[in-house]
């Protein structure tokens, strides 16, 4: 008996040794720029809600040319924030990619049209030439137009389909009637060129029942399997829920937070506390666990990409709840 | 680890070879000139098929040559589409319209010396502007389709089509055109007989530079906005969706596109610029 008090003592012992050296580096790579959209991981650096578990946080910013996924494949980063389609086509390439949280609940993703081009319900589209994000963004939008039968290459019977830069430019000067905005970001920049939201309509994927999880939590299925860096990961979505909760209810300051980081110094204040309002009724709900029916709806509307799916086959194994079981209790 | 050395082995073996040819009786002939760098090629690809092999690294991150020739196979149609798109339609249509303009101000600026103070300098501006900053202004101009690209491709090939043929236009010397004035030639005669053809060498200068300029501007332009096909397309989403092998694939059929479209100007001019001391072997 009382050699096994001494055992559980020095592993005590151990264990608290361990956590008293280094705090454990995580790098995260973000999916876009620095912006309210990833205010939680921000706060959680800002307020020391990673230090308070003993991690060294590195936030690496997105942009148009880097792939998330790529960044995670060559070891770039520990973690990344991807949206699932994307990281679902990736695990069926071979990269063998796993969500271990997803703070969104909803999807911020819609189709914005001028109602002057001539749309006011999806019959519409046909004909019509529709701004889409291409770059592993476009997954939501394929399965969307081959569940209503409409082809993808142009004629009277399909839509147009421009690739759009990360910009809103083509609904502007009129070469596209609708473009791929996020209801926290470039509707906004619609409305603030000038357009009215009377003058506009839009089709939030939630409604169109295409929506597919956005901006969860990612690492490579074989990094899981290491205790250690399970572990880290379970103390950094702790550690980042609080802070995403913390921005839910302070979205003003989470805001100010934010422009801190932007190296870029090309946001606004004004932007950014719109953004993070909006933000938050997309965290809203999520307590970061992945809800698998959020999961399943999100498979069913990919694999149902007509003659061009996105993903071929069910994936297994894309999700697991093991870590924010952890995390959450 | 066997990929590794064999591919090592191979490559030091082809090496030997390849001195061996070079140094030897035969490197004069024909076959042995073809042979040299298609070996020194070969090994290059086989060496990149051991190394990524060998070294396990991710399909995502580099992929092998095989696979790369297996995706261009199965992809043939794709790759056609946006050859269609990006050379046929784009570069191709950019190129002749931006030489022809280029040629024409060249003939005019040669003609008075008043053109030539004011409109070299804005050919040099025209060259100076970062293609990255004139695309996307570009595209919102033109559309997104292929005629914002060829008109990229305008922009950048016309400089140094005009800079070489001002500077052909003044390569005969005064004796020469002495000698056309005696026979009462007047400026349309002397231009076609005699400087014109003087001139071929640089005005093909001019031209293979631009070839390799117009598939850039073509392929970098579709960046910026562009139908849901095309090699600039396919490239730039190829790498956000993982599809790196197709990436590579593209890369593939640009540079030999490329090579195609300078060996053809350079057949070209051989036969045109038959005089010039540069062409006798």
């Amino acid at each position: 008996m009382r050699s096994i008090k001494t055992t559980v003592g020095a592993l005590a012992l151990s264990l608290f040794a361990g956590t008293a050296s280094a705090a454990d580096d995580v790098t995260l790579q973000l999916k876009w720029v620095t912006q309210a959209q990833f205010a939680g991981y921000y706060v959680a650096l800002e307020n020391g809600f990673y230090k308070d578990e003993d991690l060294n946080v590195t936030i690496k910013p997105g942009g148009p040319d880097i792939a998330p996924t790529q960044v995670l494949a060559g070891g770039g980063a520990d973690v990344t924030v991807e949206w699932m389609p994307a990281a679902l086509s990736a695990r069926e390439k071979g990269l063998s990619m796993v969500n271990i949280a997803q703070p969104f609940k909803s999807s911020g993703m819609m189709l914005t049209c001028r109602k002057d081009a001539g749309v006011a319900s999806t019959d519409d589209f046909a004909g019509k030439t529709l701004g889409v994000w291409f770059f592993g963004n476009e997954f939501p939008f394929l399965s969307w137009m081959s569940q209503l039968g409409l082809g993808t290459d142009g004629g009277d019977k399909g839509v147009e389909v421009l690739k759009q830069g990360f910009n809103v430019d083509p609904i502007l000067n009129g070469q596209a009637a609708c473009v791929s905005t996020m209801t926290y970001n470039e509707y906004w920049q619609v409305i603030d060129a000038g357009l009215t939201p009377d003058d506009l309509v839009t089709f939030k994927y939630e409604d169109q029942g295409v929506a597919t999880l956005e901006d969860g939590l990612y690492v490579l299925e074989e990094n899981l399997k290491d205790a250690k860096f399970s572990d880290r990961m379970v103390r950094f979505v702790r550690a980042s829920m609080k802070g995403w909760k913390w921005a839910e209810e302070n979205p003003e300051k989470a805001a100010l937070i934010v422009l801190e980081y932007d190296e870029t110094g090309a946001q606004t204040e004004a932007h950014q506390t719109r953004m993070m309002g909006e933000i938050a009724k997309l965290t809203a709900g999520s307590n970061g666990a992945l809800d698998p029916a959020d999961y399943e709806r999100t498979v069913s509307s990919l694999l149902a990409g007509g003659s061009d799916p996105v993903i071929s086959k069910k994936p297994t194994g894309a999700w697991t709840h093991t870590i924010t079981d952890a995390a959450l209790k | 680890m066997i990929w590794l050395v064999s591919a090592v082995l191979f490559w030091v073996v082809m090496l030997a070879l390849n001195t061996w040819l070079a140094n030897s009786k035969l490197s004069g002939t024909r076959a042995v000139r073809i042979c040299v760098p298609l070996i020194f090629g070969m090994t290059l690809l086989v060496l990149w098929e051991g190394l990524v092999r060998g070294l396990e690294i991710s399909q995502v991150i580099l992929p092998a040559p095989s696979l790369i020739a297996q995706t261009f196979a199965t992809s043939v149609d794709t790759l056609w589409v946006d050859f269609h798109q990006t050379v046929l339609k784009g570069a191709l249509r950019g190129f002749i319209i931006g030489a022809l303009a280029a040629f024409a101000t060249a003939i005019l600026i040669d003609r008075s010396a008043f053109l030539t103070r004011g409109l070299l300098p804005i050919g040099n501006f025209v060259a100076a502007l970062p293609i990255v900053g004139i695309a996307p202004i570009l595209v919102n101009w033109f559309g997104f389709d292929w005629h914002s690209k060829a008109a990229v491709v305008v922009v950048m090939v016309f400089f140094p089509i005009l800079v070489n043929t001002v500077q052909g236009l003044r390569e005969t010397d005064a004796m020469q055109r002495d000698l056309m004035r005696t026979y009462a030639a007047d400026y349309f005669q002397t231009l076609i007989k005699l400087r014109l053809p003087a001139a071929m060498p640089f005005v093909f200068n001019g031209l293979k530079i631009a070839t390799t300029l117009a598939l850039i501007g073509a392929i970098v332009a579709e960046y910026f906005g562009s139908p849901t096909r095309g090699m600039g397309f396919r490239i730039s989403t190829g790498v956000g969706s993982l599809s790196i092998d197709l990436v590579w694939a593209e890369i593939a059929v640009s540079a030999l596109v490329g090579s195609v479209f300078y060996g053809v100007i350079s057949i070209f001019e051989k036969r045109v610029t038959f005089w010039h001391p540069s062409q006798r072997s």
